[in-house]
């Protein structure tokens, strides 16, 4: 199975050792040369140092035989593009992308990509279901804060 | 027409006014409030500060009655989401992008987008002004 990751910041790096620790082939893109360094040195020769939106850069990474394109980096619109180009230039089965704005998700999945995922709406969700669970148990009180 | 332009680039702030002086009802989407000033004191449009990938700001900036969309700024992928957006997602009738990248412009017109590539023009003329 060989996953293809774009984007080296948290996300990407962590996504990419756990990956890489369960015994998939990893590919971690990352665009900037200094970060590309930091995670070489983690991850090994994983890395490679390029734009995951260049069609020419993407043409080395081995992508017409990648199993998963998972695109996160911070950038709504390039982890769009990423998937989009995966999908129709590299015939990628399944696309993957992290979402910023929880808007993003519903056009995301418009736009083609297979999963789109929202931290934000995931952590909305939560935190509502824990929420409903306990109604407004604490009303705000003169008691003193234990903890001063 | 009601036109709506992401970006206020030097292109976008230039379409935006050539659109009004020909009696366009035009609406400009920048994320940076001194983008604004490239349109000049008068003019009669409207302007929105926000994202224009952000389907709430396009929604404010009146996508939803847009006969026009012109996506401008200096990024290939904001200006490829933005007019998927205008065009997948409000219906717009005519939605125009601009892509720097050759190879991605060619991407995105086979899916049919109406994309224009600055690149290409500026290499197509300079080779022919070169030829004389």
């Amino acid at each position: 199975m060989y996953v293809i990751v774009i984007g080296g910041g948290k996300v990407g790096y962590y996504l990419s050792k756990h990956l890489i620790e369960r015994g998939y082939e990893v590919t971690l893109i990352e665009k900037d040369p200094r970060r590309a360094e930091v995670l070489t040195s983690q991850l090994g020769e994983v890395v490679m140092v390029g734009d995951g939106d260049e069609m020419a850069f993407l043409a080395t990474t081995g992508m017409e035989r990648a199993d998963v394109v998972v695109a996160v980096t911070g950038d709504d619109e390039d982890n769009l593009i990423a998937c989009q180009m995966a999908k129709r230039k590299f015939d990628v089965p399944r696309t993957v992308a992290r979402v910023n704005n929880p808007s993003n998700v519903r056009i995301f999945k418009t736009l083609g990509v297979d999963v789109a995922l929202s931290a934000t709406e995931v952590l909305l969700d939560l935190l509502e279901r824990e929420l409903a669970k306990e109604p407004a148990k604490r009303a705000p009180t003169s008691q003193p804060n234990p903890k001063r | 027409m009601r036109v709506i332009i992401v970006g206020c680039s030097r292109v976008g702030a230039m379409v935006a006014k050539v659109l009004v002086a020909d009696g366009h009802q035009v609406t400009v989407v920048d994320i940076n409030r001194s983008s604004f000033n490239r349109l000049g004191p008068d003019f009669p449009g409207e302007m929105v500060l926000g994202n224009g990938i952000d389907e709430d700001v396009l929604r404010k900036a009146g996508i939803e009655q847009a006969e026009g969309f012109a996506s401008l700024t200096n990024g290939d992928n904001r200006n490829i989401m933005a007019a998927q957006i205008a065009r997948e997602i409000f219906h717009v009738p005519r939605v125009i992008t601009r892509i720097y990248d050759p190879i991605r412009e060619n991407v995105y017109r086979e899916l049919g987008l109406d994309t224009t590539s600055p690149t290409l023009t500026g290499v197509r003329e300079i080779h022919r002004m070169l030829k004389g």
